[in-house]
């Protein structure tokens, strides 16, 4: 990113001003404790590691790193 | 509003291209008339991220200028389109839909833009997408800066994400085409949800400079549009290999139907419980009429099913770690807590305690499900199934929960075709193939890397049999 003059900051942010005539964003997650939401893609992180564990891979395998078909 | 009529709004891009060349309307009346279509409907669907009206004008007096002096810059020329609010567009914002990034302005234009731009092509706006494309994940369609994208054809229901704004704004006549990006799901989903046709590109083939990443070993830019035609269209202008792209498969791609292999030659594999018991039942008929459509085309139909792999574990734990490396200094920071989704705060935080060792048992299966597909597309060419087996939820559903309560079927079929796809780097059409409870259901075809043309030149067959592609949503102009 590079630096701006403060006009040209404020030129560019004002044709954003549609952002703030819209829907604002509301958060209606349950449950609403943020502990709680961590805790519970925690445990889907730790059943995505069982399942990854469970598959058999044989130990040549190595990671894919070229995706140029 | 302008004069130009609501078919123009929906017009093809030929259509428009041959309008402005025949000179029934001038490239400035056709943008501000889009502009005006833009800002005011826009808005109502949580799709607008940016008007970009002035450069559009501006660009539009240069291009009637050039059709005035037949300078003609192909098929794009003059035609508005939308843009993904994570592809930078110089000194304006750049948000990628959330609000620690609202006031992100780069001052550089990202490649697939500067590329429709050079061909005349009239940006006229940024649209709205879910915040961060979705990140590792979100469990609501309130997940955005501009709130939930709201479905054209029934408000009270989601448009899909993450390329939310793009699906609804070529849904809506907003836009003649738009483009998205895809990490696992976030061309093919909206386009479903919409009824629009959508393109994930094979990994490699289209440039992200200037995009936002996600997930640099998944992401792709591809186009969202009204047909397969427009999508083949709008591929050749923004495939190729860019300076920037450290990914680039270094492949151009030249759109050219007449030249894809005679459809009789064409092997197309589906699971028959994906046309049946795992679609939701009103959609079923359709479905059923649809799979007939591609068999009357000629092709070589057979059954076929998907290797087997933990799809969803993998491309989860690939996309947490990346998501979550690529926005450490969010996450760090006090910023990442005005995400206005809980659940992807929760999944960016956690995604950076993943160890080294499993995000690499992920991606060394990753390496097994891409030489399963090889092998699996040595036997068929094209994959097929419902693109979503259930239409656009409600917009206050938790994401993360079945949308049906119809038993899972015994047999699996395609259904993780989304993430196997993503995983393989293949490129998939999605086609609006019917409606359930009038809401739109897309059709999936996937194909080796590279195969983009045949999967548009069947796109374009399988759409001069069916109207799909050309129903409208009830669009309120007043």
């Amino acid at each position: 990113m590079s630096k701006f003059t403060r006009r040209e900051l404020a030129a560019a942010l004002s044709t954003s001003a549609v952002l703030l005539a819209q829907a604002p964003p509301q958060s209606q997650d349950l449950p609403a404790n943020p502990d709680q939401d961590l805790k519970a893609v925690q445990a889907q992180l730790r059943g995505n590691a069982d399942q990854l564990d469970k598959f058999p891979l044989p130990m040549a395998t190595e990671p894919a790193t070229m995706f140029r078909p | 509003m302008s004069s130009i009529s609501d078919d123009v709004f929906f017009a093809s891009i030929a259509e428009i291209n041959q309008k402005l060349t025949k000179k029934e309307f001038s490239a400035v009346e056709l943008a501000r008339a889009f502009c005006d279509r833009l800002e005011t409907l826009g808005p109502r669907y949580n799709a607008l991220a940016l008007s970009l009206r002035k450069d559009a004008l501006r660009d539009a007096k240069d291009v009637e200028g050039d059709i005035r002096r037949e300078r003609l810059r192909g098929p794009l020329q003059g035609i508005p389109f939308g843009a993904k609010d994570l592809l930078a567009y110089a000194k304006h914002p750049t948000t990628w839909g959330a609000q620690p990034y609202a006031g992100q302005v780069f001052d550089y234009t990202a490649g697939v833009l500067k590329r429709i731009l050079k061909h005349g092509g009239l940006l006229t706006g940024k649209l709205a997408m879910v915040e961060l494309a979705g990140g590792p994940t979100y469990r609501y369609a309130t997940a955005s800066l501009t709130g939930p994208g709201l479905n054209p054809w029934d408000t009270t229901r989601w448009s899909g994400g993450s390329s939310s704004g793009s699906a609804i704004a070529v849904a809506a006549g907003l836009v003649t085409y738009a483009l998205g990006s895809e990490t696992s799901g976030s061309i093919l989903t909206p386009s479903a949800f919409c009824g629009v046709t959508g393109l994930r590109p094979t990994y490699g083939l289209v440039s992200r400079h200037g995009a936002m990443s996600l997930a640099w070993t998944l992401d792709k830019i591809g186009p969202i549009c009204r047909s397969a035609e427009d999508c083949g269209l709008v591929m050749e202008a923004i495939a190729g290999a860019e300076y920037d792209e450290p990914a680039s498969a270094h492949k151009s791609f030249y759109y050219t139907p007449q030249f894809a292999r005679d459809l009789k030659d064409v092997r197309v594999g589906f699971a028959p419980v994906d046309f049946s018991d795992g679609v939701d039942p009103a959609a079923r008929a359709d479905y059923a009429k649809a799979l007939e459509t591609i068999r009357s085309l000629g092709v070589q139909v057979t059954e076929t099913k998907l290797p087997d792999f933990p799809y969803n574990a993998v491309i989860s734990t690939i996309i947490s770690a990346e998501g979550s490396a690529v926005f450490e200094p969010l996450i760090k920071s006090s910023l990442v807590d005005e995400l206005a989704d809980q659940h992807q705060i929760a999944g960016l935080k956690a995604g950076l305690e993943i160890p080294a060792s499993e995000y690499l048992k992920a991606m060394r299966i990753r390496a097994l499900i891409q030489e399963a597909f090889h092998d699996l597309l040595s036997t068929v060419d094209v994959l097929i199934a419902p693109t979503r087996f259930d239409p656009a939820p409600k917009i206050m559903q938790p994401l993360d929960r079945r949308v049906s309560d119809r038993p899972t079927p015994t047999t699996q079929g395609l259904t993780a075709l989304i993430p196997a796809g993503n995983l393989a780097g293949l490129p998939a059409l999605s086609l609006p193939c019917g409606f359930a409870n009038g809401m739109p259901m897309g059709l999936q075809l996937v194909g080796s890397p590279f195969s983009e043309n045949m999967l548009l030149a069947i796109g374009r067959s399988f759409q001069e049999r069916t109207d799909w592609h050309k129903r409208r949503p009830p669009v309120a102009t007043s």
